[in-house]
């Protein structure tokens, strides 16, 4: 249930400008890459840019599965 | 013609025994002489024929997802054997061939599988191959900062799609590489529809913020010259086309305003002529336009390239032997010409 409620929460992994890069523990975020800032961010990091992603992938629920396994 | 003229020679039956190499194995196709097997076993003769012919330039169309699919090692040593000698690709299979020079793979996956569960752990379907997300991404960055710096050396220049391949083929450093094996041996390979790829989007990446003198000019018009002047100064013309698409009618094209028409086709299609497209549209029709000589020795070969296409080289090559050696008719002189387009 935890990791459910988590998963609802703002990440970049369910960011509408992510692109898989390192799955699941990196993401690429078009948004920094036009800002000429370091795209490669991490899947559950977050900044105030954030918007909901028109489709639910699996990046932040492996992120966390694999965070949690650590 | 008189009845006779008709059945001049029987069907001989296919003999299969454990020993039969590739080429044996193509022979007897030639003797039943029928359906695909006959067209295949001609196919296999036009192209030593090709190969033989010390006139001849050989045209290699690519077209339809042959790279990811597997052929990109096979394309790539052609290259360097210097057993074709100009490549014509979509932009879609060079982009392909980038992705695992850069570390990136190609799976085998499986056509009937949940495509929104790939789409959810960004993994791309083509057909029964797989791509993952990140693969297409980090191409996506390299080529950003490869156009970067093609764009640096090149002010105020535009760049023939030939020679925007090779720009990529000198960073790319694998030498399974069909970009690397071209560059290095510098056989022309235009990608008439290179913006209709991933190249495409990444000049998006690489331009969005630059001023329109500092980004990378590729023009695709420039091919033209290039391209037909390689046919017009070839005694000889061949093409072994892979599908069909841009890949297939460039090359038609550079024959047909080149006044010269093809004198050896291979096409290795599943399309159709009935829907009136290039792809499927028959050899025949092609002389109509030509394109290919009315005398050219040709074949259509009704198949999967996945199939079809190594079974004609390893016959060809089986026929060859290990020890022969070509020399490319077009390769002294179309060096010299491109550097008069410079």
């Amino acid at each position: 249930m935890k990791e459910k409620a988590e998963i609802k929460r703002k990440f970049c992994g369910n960011c509408g400008n992510h692109n898989a890069y390192n799955y699941p523990d990196q993401v690429f975020c078009t948004k920094r890459f036009s800002e000429n800032k370091d795209p490669i961010v991490q899947t559950l990091w977050c900044c105030e840019d954030w918007n909901p992603s028109s489709q639910e992938c699996y990046c932040i629920e492996e992120a966390m599965k694999k965070r949690n396994s650590k | 013609m008189q009845r006779k003229d008709f059945l001049i020679e029987p069907v001989k039956h296919i003999r299969i025994n454990g020993k039969l190499t590739v080429d044996q194995l193509i022979q007897q196709f030639k003797n039943s002489g029928s359906f695909g097997a006959g067209r295949l076993s001609t196919a296999c003769e036009i192209y030593e024929k090709m190969v033989r012919d010390d006139e001849c330039t050989i045209f290699l169309a690519l077209a339809g997802a042959v790279v990811p699919a597997g052929l990109r090692s096979l394309v790539a040593d052609l290259i360097r054997e210097r057993l074709i000698d100009v490549v014509v690709s979509t932009g879609a299979n060079m982009v392909h061939d980038a992705i695992e020079a850069l570390g990136g793979h190609h799976y085998i996956g499986h056509w009937a599988v949940d495509d929104h569960i790939l789409y959810k752990y960004h993994i791309y379907r083509i057909y029964d191959v797989f791509v993952p997300e990140e693969d297409f991404t980090k191409l996506d960055y390299n080529l950003k900062m490869m156009y970067d710096e093609i764009a640096a050396e090149n002010i105020g220049k535009s760049l023939s799609s030939n020679q925007f391949a090779w720009e990529l083929g000198k960073r790319l450093k694998d030498p399974n590489s069909i970009l690397r094996a071209a560059y290095e041996v510098q056989v022309p390979i235009f990608l008439p529809a290179v913006r209709d790829s991933e190249f495409g989007f990444a000049y998006w990446l690489h331009a969005w913020k630059k001023a329109p003198e500092e980004t990378l000019l590729v023009d695709a018009f420039k091919d033209l010259p290039e391209l037909v002047e390689i046919c017009k100064d070839s005694p000889k013309n061949g093409m072994i086309v892979l599908g069909g698409g841009v890949p297939r009618n460039t090359v038609q094209s550079a024959a047909l305003a080149s006044k010269k028409g093809m004198d050896y086709a291979i096409v290795i299609t599943m399309d159709r002529a009935e829907t009136g497209g290039l792809s499927g549209s028959t050899l025949e029709e092609t002389v109509s336009w030509g394109k290919v000589k009315g005398k050219a020795d040709k074949v259509m070969v009704i198949g999967d390239t996945m199939i079809v296409f190594p079974i004609i080289v390893a016959s060809a090559l089986e026929r060859l032997g290990e020890d022969y050696k070509r020399l490319p008719y077009m390769k002294r002189k179309y060096l010299k010409q491109l550097e008069a387009y410079k």
